[in-house]
């Protein structure tokens, strides 16, 4: 079951001498949607992230943080103190560091997770195998985990974190390393999965947002900028051209808006294929 | 047998020579050295699991060798003690000197013989789970798990490196002084890298609740193993000789 997520009044400094990561964010998001975090680099989208998943206040212990989060039921006073994995389950941008190395196949470094978990299976296939059917990678089961390409690697990454079922799923910058078809294959799996996990993923450009995002945030300088529909940031897109690169949408927008706008069939269906209806 | 009686049977081995190493005379270090090159071939437990890391235990050899006799030559230089033994170059070496070189030579040779042959000849996933099941901390796990990993992927890492600076023009490829040189040019990203993913790897794991680990699989598999005798015998060995090593020490 995927979980709500509610952001309020959050503040972070990495200790109390630097200056604020993130400024009063203030967050909606609901249970079983995409909400794309976009933003330049050094926006604090890792940050919020990394809040979310538990590891900030472990891994900088002198961080002052103020404002609450919710996840699902479970309200945190500034910071969670542990990581709240199998809960959130957050996929870091580099994949290749997801590979633990601790296991010689990409079934056994699936199942290593589920170990972690204390929730091995009696029949552990049973589970992994649909799961690696589902995000096409069936084939590598027996393989090599550190032996794949950037694509797949990013696909067993996924796996290893999705074989938990985490109400919550972290997605930091999730397309670096994938080629456009990767990009595609990635937001079906993602589309598919929105009903029982609630997906928040950061992007530094708006592209693999489209198509599958409930909610887009517009991130910069810790502030948030925009927070509303993909369809919402469309119609204000000239806005945010100094924050994303938006060279390729700006020309379309008059063009967009107007088949949007107009009952048409070729609208509808651009609608659907941009995830604004 | 088994990979964790295996195992157990190495550990144990590494820690009898590394208990021979601080203790018995130089001359039986440097047969346990011999010895260790050996079963290197002879010893199927012990043969390295890849012909990469069969390269990398070759490659040191040769090294530790050339090491150890410029330890051997430079304390029969600068230890002027005892009779000249031989002369090297018109040089003379004293041969108080290279007996404690020897003596210094064989005891590095020893120790970094036996763990390296440990490290090549074990699968690195066995060795932590090995680990894990005989109720290693996670945090210990995970620290250890980061260093091999390091290890591992250090020449990948160090080539990487050269082709970069080499890109940037740097005479990285013209002979040893200049590969000498830009040794320290590399050491700078090499070891800001390697801190990087270091930290990034950790988080990793610990992302997928490596550190929240539960014990009843180690447990479980703990009762599931059998005494093995061999292993009982190399660790009473090491107390052997530690023991004697301890009451020669009393009685001089």
């Amino acid at each position: 079951m995927a979980d709500r997520i509610v952001i309020q009044s959050f503040s972070l400094q990495y200790s109390a001498t630097t200056p604020g990561v993130l400024s009063s964010v203030s967050l909606d998001i609901p249970s079983g949607t995409c909400c794309a975090i976009l933003g330049p680099t050094g926006a604090g989208k890792s940050s919020l992230l990394q809040c979310l998943a538990g590891t900030m206040q472990r891994h900088h212990p002198e961080s002052v943080a103020s404002g609450t989060i919710q996840i699902g039921e479970r309200l945190f006073e500034a910071l969670p103190s542990h990581v709240l994995f199998p809960s959130v389950g957050y996929a870091l941008q580099d994949p290749h560091v997801q590979i633990s190395g601790v296991r010689d196949t990409v079934f056994g470094e699936i199942l290593f997770t589920l170990e972690n978990t204390g929730e091995v299976p009696d029949e552990p296939a049973a589970v992994i195998l649909p799961l690696l059917r589902k995000l096409g990678i069936d084939h590598l089961a027996d393989r090599k985990p550190t032996s794949l390409s950037g694509g797949e690697t990013q696909r067993v990454a996924l796996a290893t974190i999705l074989v938990a079922q985490p109400p919550v799923l972290l997605l930091d910058e999730p397309t670096t390393a994938m080629d456009l078809a990767a990009q595609e294959k990635l937001r079906g799996i993602l589309r598919g999965m929105k009903q029982s996990t609630t997906i928040v993923l950061t992007d530094t450009q708006l592209d693999f947002a489209l198509g599958i995002c409930d909610q887009i945030v517009v991130l910069e300088q810790g502030k948030v900028l925009f927070d509303g529909t993909p369809a919402a940031f469309l119609r204000r897109l000239d806005e945010f051209h100094t924050s994303l690169p938006l060279e390729n949408w700006l020309p379309l927008r008059q063009q967009i808006l107007r088949l949007l706008d107009q009952p048409s069939r070729l609208g509808s269906r651009l609608a659907l294929t941009l995830g604004l209806k | 047998m088994s990979t964790g009686q295996s195992l157990s049977r190495k550990l144990a081995l590494v820690l009898l020579l590394w208990v021979c190493a601080f203790t018995l005379p130089w001359t039986i270090q440097a047969s346990l050295c011999v010895v260790l090159i050996i079963a290197r071939y002879a010893v199927l437990p012990l043969r390295p699991i890849t012909p990469r890391s069969a390269k990398a235990f070759s490659r040191f050899i040769l090294y530790s060798i050339a090491v150890a006799t410029f330890i051997i030559l430079l304390n029969g230089l600068l230890i002027k003690e005892g009779a000249v033994a031989a002369k090297v170059f018109g040089i003379p070496l004293h041969k108080e000197g290279l007996l404690f070189g020897a003596r210094t030579a064989s005891r590095l040779l020893l120790l970094s013989f036996s763990i390296l042959l440990f490290f090549v000849s074990t699968s690195l996933p066995d060795l932590i789970e090995h680990l894990q099941t005989k109720g290693l901390p996670p945090y210990l796990a995970l620290v250890l798990l980061l260093t091999l990993h390091f290890l591992d992927q250090l020449p990948a890492r160090i080539h990487q490196i050269f082709l970069a600076q080499q890109a940037r023009g740097a005479p990285v490829d013209s002979g040893l002084l200049s590969r000498t040189k830009a040794l320290f040019s590399i050491l700078s990203p090499l070891v800001l890298s390697s801190i990087v993913e270091s930290i990034e790897r950790g988080t990793a794991l610990e992302l997928r609740g490596f550190l929240q680990r539960p014990q009843v699989a180690r447990v479980i598999k703990r009762s599931e193993s059998e005494t093995d005798w061999l292993t009982i015998s190399l660790i009473l060995l090491a107390l052997a000789v530690l023991i004697y090593r301890i009451v020669q020490w009393l009685i001089a």
